[in-house]
């Protein structure tokens, strides 16, 4: 290993990097457009309101404070509905996915069941919806919860069972904010492995490997200039994520020395399949394809974007031989949680597993030969 | 034992095979210090394979090779920094400039103090300085290739085809640079198809075809050792000259409607095919008779070989 060779191929690289504007944008731009995007949806889930239409066939003083019962609930907006209309023809040509029906007749079941204490008096909501849609069952379930509590409150006996929320964070997180380490890990997975993967093939396929191998560089120094190049863009795209975090969503996230760290264990394991994917893609045409074959299923089945208790049983299985998976929830540990133990047991995870595929990787490129 | 002040490069019996491709088969061949040594062969002739073993790129299936008196197979580390390589289709960073390329390289070679300034200037690129390397054309990359070669002062440099895809003006311009090296006593060996090209640089010349050598010698050596005969250029639009010449008993080597070429044996010839091209009542605009150059020697050499080698052995 020579320093000097290290350091001339790094400043050589750096150099291209900054002299290569697209690239450079991209680099930069590509995280911050994924944590205003992302970063917004997730704010407005944190503040979720459903929107809901009723139609209240009944039009008396009950039906309509029963609607306001739903609206003071926090978790509708509500539309009214005209009676006279058909309301499996109002969802149709709404494109609304739910229509709530309180029938005629409402107020005087009411009156019977409070008044009169007739058991038998009851009334039929009903719910006219487009199954097709993915957020109507969560509707009808909160709906479902709501009309529970009004049922109960009218029997005039206090619950038996009761539930209290306790969580095991000292203080409420928000979303975004286990949402920014998830955005670090994958953006470090990107650049390490579509660099390796593009800019690999493109000086191999121009002979610039070739040439380079008639220099006393070595392929150890190749590939830790390569290491440190990666990581050093993966710094600043982190920083640069950071402070769009800080300034548009106001996180609070725990920083030390566990960022950079798993940032280089990220580094490392992606460079490393970058270099293995590198021996068996002979054009630059084919690169962002191959990279993309490994990047795709890693983004979106390790949880760096949706918690993984969201998937089938088999794919949370899956979930866990990924080694982005471990790099999210090391950098959550340490960020969110600052638990150690579980950001030292996650680094020890993906830090063999990094070890290993950088091995190969070494293995792997072809330096002699021409490469 | 290596006698390094005579021998720079030692090749015996070297062969390279790709599976059923014998792309070198057993070829052996000396370069002397201080000589320019042309490789000569048409694509394909094994020509990249055996510079690229004695740059210890590719390893051979057997044979020895010798570079500086070290074997290229286990002293890769001891004889790169002594060499300076400019390999076919040499290419860089794209946005790195000239300047910035070559303290590249240099300090790739650990080599702090390099004339960055004197070799610049040696390949006449004093006023690209700040170019990316993008911008410049084929002729000027193969300027600067030389130059990268040259960094590290090199014992023995090796070029590649250093004026393939050139305009001859660029050309023109990378043999000025190599017969500055020539006279600077460096070492060169030199791999080209332009026979030209060696003819005007090379010391020494080794033909190789379809992997294996089928002449050596000094320029001169391989023309008067290969071609003993005379070359008669007649321009002419008179389709008669021909048919007269075949009926004199000489075999136009070329023809077409503006010239024809005859080999003979000697002047006595030329004025046969003038004065019965006369007599025929026939005209020409113009004649040339010169000693045949390497081209034609090469020409005749490998369409010899061609005829001669089993159609299976085929070079890379």
């Amino acid at each position: 290993m020579n320093l000097r060779i290290i350091s001339a191929n790094l400043v050589v690289r750096l150099t291209s990097f900054y002299r290569e504007k697209t690239t450079m944008f991209f680099t930069i731009a590509f995280p911050i457009i994924l944590i205003l995007l992302f970063g917004t949806i997730f704010m407005s889930q944190d503040n979720v309101g459903y929107h809901l239409c009723v139609q209240d066939l009944d039009q008396t003083t009950s039906s309509t404070q029963s609607v306001k019962t739903l609206e003071l609930n926090g978790e509708f907006k509500i539309t009214r509905v005209d009676p006279a209309v058909n309301a499996t023809q109002y969802v149709r040509d709404s494109k609304v996915n739910l229509v709530l029906v309180i029938p005629k007749g409402y107020e005087e079941s009411l009156m019977q069941r409070v008044m009169l204490n007739d058991s038998n008096a009851a009334v039929t909501i009903t719910y006219i919806y487009d199954p097709s849609s993915s957020s109507v069952a969560t509707k009808m379930a909160i709906l479902n919860s709501v009309l529970a509590g009004i049922n109960q409150g009218m029997s005039g006996e206090p619950p038996f069972l009761r539930s209290v929320e306790k969580s095991i964070l000292t203080r409420k997180y928000r979303f975004i904010e286990f949402f920014v380490p998830g955005i670090i890990a994958v953006s470090a997975m990107t650049l390490s492995l579509f660099s390796t993967v593009d800019s690999d093939t493109e000086l191999r396929q121009k002979g610039i490997i070739r040439k380079l191998s008639t220099t006393p560089i070595t392929r150890t120094d190749w590939l830790l200039s390569s290491i440190l190049y990666q990581f050093i863009l993966a710094v600043v795209s982190t920083i640069t994520m950071l402070l769009v975090s800080y300034a548009v969503f106001s996180v609070n996230l725990h920083i030390d020395f566990w960022l950079p760290f798993f940032i280089l264990l990220d580094v490392f394991a992606f460079v490393g399949i970058g270099m293995i994917l590198t021996r068996f893609v002979k054009e630059a045409q084919s690169a962002a394809a191959a990279a993309n074959s490994i990047s795709l299923p890693m983004m979106f089945l390790s949880g760096s974007f949706f918690p993984i208790e969201l998937m089938p049983g088999f794919l949370q299985k899956f979930a866990h031989v990924l080694p982005l998976y471990y790099v999210n929830e090391g950098l959550r540990a340490s960020m969110v949680f600052v638990d150690n133990l579980a950001a030292l047991k996650d680094s020890a995870a993906i830090g063999v597993f990094a070890a290993v595929v950088f091995i190969l990787g070494i293995f792997a490129t072809k330096w002699e030969e021409g490469a | 034992m290596t006698n390094e002040a005579e021998h720079i490069i030692e090749v015996e019996y070297l062969t390279k095979r790709y599976g059923e491709l014998l792309a070198v088969n057993g070829i052996s061949f000396t370069v002397r210090k201080g000589e320019v040594f042309a490789f000569l062969g048409p694509n394909g002739a094994g020509k990249t394979t055996t510079v690229e073993i004695i740059e210890t790129i590719r390893t051979p299936t057997s044979g020895n090779v010798r570079l500086l008196g070290m074997d290229v197979t286990k002293k890769k580390r001891d004889i790169v920094p002594r060499i300076g390589v400019l390999p076919q289709g040499f290419n860089s960073f794209d946005r790195i400039t000239v300047r910035e390329t070559l303290q590249y390289y240099s300090r790739l070679f650990c080599r702090g103090k390099a004339d960055i300034d004197g070799l610049i200037e040696l390949v006449n690129l004093k006023d690209k300085t700040r170019e990316q390397y993008k911008n410049l054309s084929g002729g000027l990359k193969q300027r600067l290739g030389i130059a990268i070669a040259l960094v590290n002062d090199p014992e023995v440099v090796f070029l590649d085809e250093p004026t393939t895809g050139l305009d001859p003006v660029a050309r023109r311009e990378v043999w000025e640079v190599l017969l500055g090296l020539k006279e600077k006593g460096k070492t060169v060996f030199l791999t080209t198809h332009y026979m030209e090209e060696a003819e005007l640089l090379a010391d020494a010349v080794a033909i190789i075809s379809r992997g294996k050598i089928i002449a050596m010698g000094s320029p001169r050596e391989l023309i008067e050792n290969n071609a003993k005969y005379l070359l008669l250029t007649l321009q002419s639009t008179d389709e008669k000259i021909c048919t007269v010449v075949r009926n004199m008993g000489f075999e136009p080597v070329h023809a077409n409607h503006k010239n024809i070429k005859v080999r003979v044996a000697q002047t006595d010839d030329v004025l046969e095919i003038l004065n019965g091209i006369k007599g025929a009542g026939a005209s020409f605009l113009s004649v040339d008779v010169r000693k045949p150059n390497l081209e034609e020697v090469f020409l005749q050499l490998t369409g010899e070989a061609l005829r001669a080698a089993p159609p299976a052995t085929v070079a890379t």
